[in-house]
């Protein structure tokens, strides 16, 4: 094992500590933790594997899964050869029965595909907004993943499996990198769906807990009211606040033993600091209001359509400059079959679309003019696609996670790049073929850290964000 | 593509290769200069560039080889991985290699399917015999040796060691002499007794999980008799709260929860499980038996319908698995469950990790593959899920005693009668049977179900004679997802149309149908219950008025996607909403006058209703049954359901060594000699954990304080004597747990002082030898019910449903209660934040010991929640409502309630301070009482037991 990765002994032991050791050396200083920190600090920042290429990221999920052969993945056979009746292997009735080449009808494109930017990349009509940053986007074309249902495919995109309990990707990175900010976690979650796994995507599984992703919201609630829990005293103002922290400040002092060192209990007394110096912090960090009316309009907030999702869209920027790790933004909600769910009624995608469309270029463009773009990346996709053919001949597509499309923009990326195909109709991933195992493999290596090596051994073996597979594809970096 | 994959490939870089007989690298025969050269051209190349980066030594080397396959030397080719032989020489077809190229039934190489010419060279190649110029050896096999393993200490045999003679008499008990013996060799010594307040509150935290009273700590302080301790354990023993407390423990163990993860689907019935484990700990009833019944309560004789009850709810441990319900392939989903259940049964009892032989043979403990599956087919006998779309765990009723099995018929038969009459009263007008309608009888565009357009096969049936024209079809219940039924009509003329559709009900129909109307608007989508006879004339429901456009092709789908039971298709309707003949109005009849059978009506399902308020009460538990067909299993080969090996027989873990050989029958699973086999004298380790397990939950660290893994991967014991002793007590004293426990906090060990010494510090800084008592954190329940305590808001009373009655799932759950923490529901997808915060169990996995973390989150809880917020509330009402104490002798009592001892005068004195003049008005006085108990709640003392 690398000296980067925490040992086991090392991680156990840190599992005490929670943001810890910082603060203690904070208050010492008396500054706000500018000094180094105590080796034992478990979210202390770590020296990465390999030079990285970026040092965080933003994830915009798309719950339930997004027609990549409607918005990014341009196939003209298919606009051409509409209204067939083929033999597909669908994935779903080859899970159910194992039958293969079953007859579907191929539906075209619900909306026309244009060329963008310099580099000429394809987009639909369905995001016009984020077609203007075609030249940014780093498109993946031949994405596959496992499951074919939404809970199974939407564990296995943050957590590497269908069905086992394991650590969720953030939790991982969370754990391979540690914190760049001591006043804030390094994993947040906005708005994260109760549905298809819940807490498990945000999950530390067997990781320390202190790893687990920090939340915000709730998937289908208003972003004006996500908040971390428990942030704000709905009681006291500051200044009794601060009376009462002062007593128990002295009471805790007083109850640590005398003349012996304590880590455990120190550890406890470190963890009101940061949560004191967090309260006093965060609000201001996710504190909307002190944005520009034109940045607020840049990402669509306070329109109608637009405002949710600008929201979190900005929240995510402003984590993301306050040295936050990894970011998760959600569009979606807590049902069975989520937001861009379309099984009929295909047309819906239209709605989502304007409700997201407008914040990621704002993002985009945002995160361009500030310089963060360089070391940030930014991660589109969802748990799988959809077929290129109508689901039971009718009005929607069912979910198809051998083909789709995810697309990255910043941090030592290729701009205005595609890489990898699907088969002539959008089914099948055929050329350079990128498992989602493959794009956890390329996104830990982009951040420094080489996915065989961050590892953690837990009931009897060590365990992997890739299990034993995912290969790092060299080819999009820039 | 094939789900199965990963599944396949996971941890394959363990070469296990399961075929017998390695390939000798003898000579094959001589190739011809022609077949070296295509080779060399043809093969060679793509096999370098393509495979071996996967199939190579090289690629064992680096711990990359897929498959158990090498393609890099003539034997390995010949051999095959994994799934087998890969190339059948002369036979392109048989090859899987050639499959695999073509992309069949494996996808390889994994990257991109080779040009076609490239795949025809393949195919030629072995077509001529798959002549390979090359040399070298094969792969080698591996083999698991039991007999070596059992050298592990955890495989030994269970003896019971003698007693240290202790030369001083500070040993007040066996476990001491055991402890001072090593201490004594280490030239350690242990630390001064605990003092009798601090003594008194750990005593009542590590056996009823709540805190003492004031009042209790100082009787128990101030009684000087020498048998004072010892009649304070035995009371607490006997306290109905030692049962919840060491129940929750366990619940730990077998990962109780009450709802799932993906869909968040409650488990209703889940509670009766953790009651029976809280009576099972208060009852002191012999944990062998408790593990048997949880294996295989189902199957085991009983002398009452009592136990009979307690038996079968037991077995729900094994229906509480986190399971993937929708998972599509349901053979994968079968041994998914299958092997959750073997984790937490060989985790959980045996602290083994059976489940790392699911794909090949355990890495490091003697644990082969075929064990794995040995023990898997004893639970692939057991049916745990009924499969549909979302499979669904299995509920059954739970036997009664006769008098409530009469009352139930009793109040069945009631119901019947009056439903009956209720029916015949509504129905009269329109009573008559049914007898097929001719299409030529309604109005409107009538398209028949055999004018529909289908996708898969539906049977025709004129079996119930409500239908429309010549008969209908259904689906026969099966291919669910893969038939559809497209009702097309051609409109006479745009407008708006109200859409019928027919068909004839039944008790097998499908409750929910899904149904389209594609209309001028769109498409709308609605379920029917076929169950419920059609509102309409008894053979159609209305699917609401739509808009058409005559050339918008106007079409109503059927599909049977996503139901249970048989789905119908009788005929659609297109109904011009001109032609709707207005309704005859039941409820407002013409007259004001009520008839007299509508008066009758009336009060008949007044009746209904009041009975239905007193319906007895139904008890359901969550199980398991036998399967119908019961077998042996066979080795799944890289743990994939669709790539079966050889037979492997019922049987346990061989590393065991056993005097008898198990017998199993073909008419039963084989649970219930795996119970036997689970708490069987000669298998050491069921005892060996259990001892472990209780010694963890009370001393803060196991003597092997890997509690749920004694494999070679796990901790050595600090104390293997000191373990054997205990674990042969348990046998001794009938596997009474009460027992142990008694005997464990009499030790003069646990009622030591958990204060640091320079000695111990120095030389065993983690207590690995117990030269103290640990401090221990209060864990999230104890933590509840201490502020609930506090609060004086604390409900005390035994078991019972908790979860919210109309409860949908279990997202966004709103927890309120004033019950202890083990009552509140345990729900995967919505913990009590408290539990969240504060390390509980993750509630999906087998949990020995719990996270200890000091995280931002517990403080932000403690200084910020409204819930902690409001017990500080509560608990300020009660000090101020003593009126008859100054503030002085309130912050005492305060600090003896909530830290289990007096104040220090610097502690007073800053809460004096803080809580400021007593005339202060009553606002003032009550918020700063408040702050201060939240304090209180927030400060070490409060969370930690010294």
């Amino acid at each position: 094992m690398s000296q980067a990765t925490l040992t086991r002994r090392e991680a156990l032991g840190a599992a005490g500590c929670g943001f810890g050791q910082l603060a203690l050396t904070g208050l010492l200083n008396g500054s706000d933790g500018v000094a180094s920190p105590a080796p034992s600090n478990p979210l202390a920042p770590r020296q990465p594997h390999l030079t990285p290429r970026a040092k965080r990221i933003i994830f915009l999920f798309m719950q339930g899964g997004p027609s990549h052969v409607d918005s990014f993945d341009y196939k003209p056979q298919l606009e051409k050869r509409d209204g067939e009746t083929l033999p597909f292997d669908d994935a779903r009735v080859i899970a159910k029965t194992g039958k293969r080449g079953s007859q579907q009808l191929l539906k075209k494109p619900l909306w026309n595909f244009r060329q963008y930017g310099e580099s000429g990349r394809w987009v639909s009509d369905l995001f016009p907004e984020t077609a203007r940053h075609a030249d940014k986007l780093c498109l993946l074309h031949s994405m596959h993943t496992e499951g074919v249902a939404h809970g199974p495919a939407t564990l296995f995109l943050h957590c590497g499996s269908t069905n086992f309990v394991r650590p969720s990707m953030g939790a991982w990175i969370n754990y391979g990198l540690g914190s760049e900010n001591d006043n804030l976690p390094g994993f947040v979650s906005i708005c994260p769906s109760p549905g298809n796994g819940g807490a498990r995507n945000y999950g530390n599984a067997f990781l320390p807990p202190v790893y687990q992703g920090t939340t915000m919201g709730s998937a289908g609630g208003p972003a004006a009211d996500a908040q971390i829990r428990n942030l704000v005293n709905s009681r006291l103002p500051r200044k009794q606040q601060q009376q009462q922290f002062e007593l128990l400040r002295s009471l805790n002092a007083g109850q640590l033993p005398p003349n012996t060192r304590d880590t455990e209990l120190e550890a406890v007394i470190n963890s009101f600091e940061l949560a004191w110096r967090m309260q006093n912090h965060a609000p201001d960090v996710l504190d909307l209001s002190r944005e520009t009316a034109a940045t607020l309009a840049l990402y669509g907030i306070n329109q109608d359509q637009t405002n949710d999702f600008g929201r979190q869209c900005l929240m995510a920027r402003r984590l993301c400059e306050a040295g936050v790790r990894y970011i998760q933004v959600t569009y979606g909600d807590g049902s069975p079959n989520p937001a861009w769910d379309q099984h009929s009624n295909l047309p819906k995608h239209a709605e989502h679309a304007r409700r997201v469309d407008k914040p990621i270029a704002g993002l985009l463009e945002d995160l361009q003019q500030r310089g963060l773009l360089e070391d940030t990346i930014v991660w589109w996709g969802a748990e799988f696609g959809r077929t290129p053919y109508a689901q039971d001949r009718g009005t929607g597509r069912d979910h198809n996670p051998n083909g789709f499309t995810v697309w990255l923009a910043g941090g030592g990326l290729k701009p205005g790049f595609a890489y990898g195909a699907t088969d002539e109709f959008g089914h099948v991933a055929v050329e350079k073929k990128m498992h989602m195992h493959d794009l956890h493999a390329t996104l830990l290596h982009l951040l420094g850290i080489d996915h065989e090596r961050l590892t953690y051994r837990y009931s009897g073996r060590d365990f992997r964000l890739t299990d034993v597979h995912g290969e790092v594809a060299h080819e999009l970096f820039a | 593509m094939d789900i199965s994959k990963t599944r396949r490939q996971i941890c394959s870089f363990v070469a296990i290769v399961l075929l017998a007989c390695p390939v000798s690298a003898a000579d094959g025969p001589a190739l011809s200069a022609r077949d070296t050269t295509f080779f060399e051209k043809k093969i060679r190349p793509i096999l370098v560039a393509h495979c071996y980066s996967c199939h190579s030594a090289q690629a064992a080397r680096v711990k990359k080889l897929r498959g158990g396959l090498r393609l890099d030397n003539r034997a390995g080719v010949r051999k095959g991985g994994d799934s087998g032989v890969v190339i059948v020489p002369g036979k392109p077809k048989e090859s899987l290699l050639l499959q695999a190229l073509n992309y069949d039934s494996l996808e390889m190489p994994p990257k991109g399917k080779l040009p076609a010419a490239v795949i025809a060279d393949f195919r030629k190649w072995i077509a001529r015999g798959a002549l390979d110029p090359r040399r070298g050896q094969a792969a080698t096999t591996s083999n698991v040796d039991i007999q070596a393993g059992r050298k592990h200490w955890a495989y030994q045999p269970l003896t019971l060691p003698p007693v240290p003679r202790s030369s001083k008499t500070l040993a007040s008990s066996p476990i001491d002499a055991f402890l001072l013996k090593q201490l004594h060799t280490e030239q350690l010594r242990q630390v001064a007794v605990a003092d009798r307040g601090l003594l008194v509150r750990r005593l009542y935290f590590d056996l009823l999980g709540l805190p003492p009273t004031a009042d209790q700590i100082e009787t128990f302080v101030d009684d000087d008799s020498p048998d004072a301790y010892v009649r304070l354990v035995d009371r607490l023993l006997s306290s109905p709260h030692f049962g919840e407390r060491w129940a929750r423990h366990w619940l730990d163990v077998v990962r109780f929860a009450e709802s799932i993860t993906l869909r968040g689907f409650l488990f209703p019935e889940a509670w009766r499980y953790r009651d029976y484990v809280i009576d099972t700990f208060n009852a002191d009833h012999p944990f062998d038996r408790f593990v048997q019944e949880q294996v295989s309560g189902d199957l085991l004789p009983v002398t009452s319908l009592r136990q009979r009850q307690r038996n079968l709810i037991a077995t729900t441990f094994l229906a509480l698995g986190n399971n993937n319900l929708e998972d599509q392939d349901k053979d994968k989903l079968r041994m998914d469950v299958v092997d959750e259940q073997l984790e937490t049964i060989s985790r959980g009892f045996l602290a083994q990790t059976v489940g790392c032989a699911r794909c090949h043979d355990h890495k490091f403990d003697p644990i082969p593959t075929r064990d794995y599956y040995a023990l898997a087919g004893i639970l692939r006998n057991t049916k745990s899920l009924n499969h549909a779309n979302v499979s669904k765990w299995i509920e059954l009723p739970l036997p009664t005693d006769p008098a409530q099995a009469a009352q139930i018929k009793k109040y069945d038969t009631t119901v019947a009668t009056l439903t009956a009459r209720i029916k015949t009263l509504k129905g009269a007008r329109k009573s008559k049977a049914l007898s097929p309608l001719p299409l030529t009888k309604l109005a409107g565009v009538v398209i028949d179900d055999r004018q529909a357009r289908t996708t898969g096969s539906w049977m025709k049936s004129q079996h119930t004679k409500s239908y429309v024209g010549v008969g209908y079809q259904h689906d026969m219940g099966k291919q669910k997802g893969g038939k559809t039924a497209r009702f097309q009509a051609r409109l006479p003329r745009d407008g708006e149309y109200e859409v019928r559709f027919a068909y004839t009900p039944g008790g097998n129909r499908s409750p929910a149908v899904p149904i389209t109307v594609i209309s001028a608007d769109g498409n709308k989508t609605m379920t029917i219950n076929q169950k419920r006879i059609p509102p309409l004339d008894g053979r159609f429901v209305s699917l609401g008025r739509h808009r058409f456009l005559r050339n918008g092709s106007p079409e109503v789908v059927v599909s049977n996607a996503g139901t249970t039971g048989v789905v119908i298709i009788d005929a659609v309707q297109f109904l011009p909403v001109e032609l709707i003949k207005p309704r005859r109005n039941t409820g407002k009849s013409t007259s004001s006058k009520p008839s007299k059978k509508q008066e009758q009506l009336r009060k008949l399902e007044r009746q209904l209703k009041a009975l239905q308020q007193t319906a007895p009460d139904r008890p359901r538990y969550m199980s398991v049954e036998e399967e119908k067909k019961i077998e042996d299993t066979r080795v799944h080969v890289r743990g994939d359901v669709h790539n079966l090996g050889t037979l492997a027989p019922r049987g346990f873990l061989k590393v065991i060594t056993l005097s008898y050989r198990p017998q199993f029958s073909t008419r039963q699973s084989g649970r219930r000699e795996l119970g036997e086999w689970l708490v069987h004298h000669e298998n050491p380790l069921t005892a060996r954990v259990l001892a472990n397990r209780l010694w963890h939950w009370l001393f803060g660290a196991g003597l092997v304080r890997t509690t749920d893994n004694f494999g070679t991967t796990g901790e050595l014991p600090s104390h293997p004597e000191l373990l054997d002793y205990l674990a042969a007590r348990l046998l001794e004293q009938n596997w009474s747990v009460k027992s142990l426990l008694r005997e464990m906090v009499l030790s003069r060990t646990y009622q030591l002082s958990s204060r640091s010494d320079s000695l111990g510090l120095s030389h065993d800084p983690d207590n690995r030898l117990f030269w103290r008592m640990n401090r221990r954190r209060l864990d999230a329940e104890s933590l509840l019910d201490a502020m609930l305590s506090v609060s004086g808001q604390l409900q005390t009373h035994l078991g019972g449903a908790l979860i919210r009655p109309g409860t949908a799932n279990d997202y966004n759950y709103r927890h309120d209660s004033n019950r202890r923490g083990l009552y509140w529901p345990v729900l995967r997808n919505s913990l009590p934040e408290l539990f969240e915060v504060f390390d509980f169990a993750n509630p999906s996995m087998v949990t020995g010991r719990r996270n200890n973390s000091s995280t931002t989150p517990q403080a932000l809880f403690l200084m910020n929640n409204p819930w902690v917020l409001q017990q500080a509330d509560h608990a300020a009402v009660r000090l101020l409502g003593f009126s008859q104490l100054d503030d002085r002798q309130r912050i005492q009592l305060a600090v003896q309630t909530t830290l289990g001892r007096s104040a220090t005068p610097g502690e007073l004195e800053s809460m004096l301070v803080f809580v400021g003049s007593p005339n202060d008005d009553k606002e003032t006085r009550h918020q700063k009482w408040a702050q201060v108990v939240q304090v209180l709640f927030a400060s070490i003392d409060f969370r930690y037991l010294r």
